[in-house]
């Protein structure tokens, strides 16, 4: 895993041109606003379709109130192309930070669940005679809703484990330090 | 004043603490209300503006208990973040940019909660509905700016 993300850091940090607009005064302080408000119109679609799913607004029929999803898509789009501008300017201060694993752990989660929601449930609760959602949609919605939340919070305790660099022992399977990268080749 | 809220123990603990419960965490509990606030009152505008049109208007009511927890989260984390340090943000002019935002954001909110949820329709809907993303954009474009634009982080 280590040398994955040796690599993964060396590919990432390629991208000149995105870092050097990146460090232009106002490159960083723009994508994190972009971050933002894509976090906002994420957790607003999504979440809002996830209290549906809990029992709020009980009369707003599932089917159209899916119709929001695409928008929440748009915000999660926002975020992966603003959160690359991160990686290749400081790729080291995320491959190796354990914030950012867990970030990505959650955003896993996050995914599946929505997968399993869209092969299990969603034609039955989306269909012309839809009827309530059963017991464990619920489940799905709280699991997306708390992963989403675990996301934000991994994402701003991000600079409160910056990874330093690796002491004798090297990293280990997964690297929550910044390589030597001559002595791990 | 400044200076005595800074040495105020409350103060003391959200600035220096190594707790993650203190800055960090409050600041990861004003991003998770602000993705509440600006997120739900977002989806109502997107609604009013035309997306998922077969939502019943009124009934995008029922989010707004959940958006005003989400305020008020924020509300109080970002009294604490600001007794944390209150000179960086009182010294600086996009902070009552900031404020202003929210300010005329909350007006908005209480007019269409009013005027189209209630009422139901109205002619000036959608313009209310681009102002009141105009200010949540704005206030969190003005708060992520803070980071970037301060003069002075203490008072001394």
């Amino acid at each position: 895993m280590a040398v994955f993300q040796i690599w993964l850091v060396r590919t990432l940090a390629s991208a000149h041109p995105v870092a050097a607009a990146m460090r232009t005064r106002w490159g960083w302080p723009t994508a994190e606003t972009i971050h933002f408000i894509g976090l906002s119109l994420l957790v607003g679609c999504v979440g809002t379709f996830d209290l549906r799913l809990l029992g709020v607004g009980k009369r707003i029929p599932i089917a159209a109130l899916h119709k929001l999803i695409p928008w929440g898509v748009f915000g999660w789009v926002l975020n992966l192309l603003s959160g690359l501008t991160f990686l290749m300017t400081e790729p080291d201060q995320y491959i190796y930070n354990p914030s950012f694993h867990f970030k990505l752990l959650f955003m896993g989660i996050a995914g599946a669940n929505a997968l399993t929601f869209y092969a299990t449930l969603y034609r039955r609760v989306t269909a012309v005679d839809a009827s309530p959602p059963p017991r464990w949609a619920k489940v799905i919605a709280a699991t997306s809703l708390s992963m989403w939340i675990g996301v934000i919070v991994c994402g701003r305790l991000l600079t409160f484990y910056r990874p330093a660099p690796c002491g004798d022992d090297g990293p280990g399977f997964l690297a929550e330090c910044i390589p030597s990268t001559k002595r791990v080749r | 004043m400044l200076a005595w809220l800074e040495s105020t123990a409350f103060s003391v603990w959200i600035r220096e603490s190594p707790s993650m419960l203190a800055f960090p965490g409050i600041l990861s509990l004003h991003t998770i209300g602000m993705g509440i606030v600006a997120g739900i009152n977002g989806v109502i505008a997107l609604r009013i503006l035309g997306a998922a049109p077969d939502v019943p208007l009124g009934e995008m009511r029922r989010f707004l208990p959940m958006m005003w927890l989400g305020f008020w989260v924020n509300a109080a984390s970002g009294a604490a973040l600001l007794i944390g340090y209150p000179t960086k943000a009182l010294t600086n002019p996009v902070f009552y940019v900031k404020l202003g935002c929210i300010a005329a954001a909350l007006v908005l909110v209480v007019a269409i909660r009013r005027r189209v949820l209630t009422a139901g329709g109205l002619a000036s809907a959608k313009r209310l509905a681009v102002a009141s993303l105009v200010c949540w954009t704005g206030a969190i474009t003005a708060g992520r700016l803070l980071a970037y634009t301060y003069r002075h982080l203490l008072s001394r």
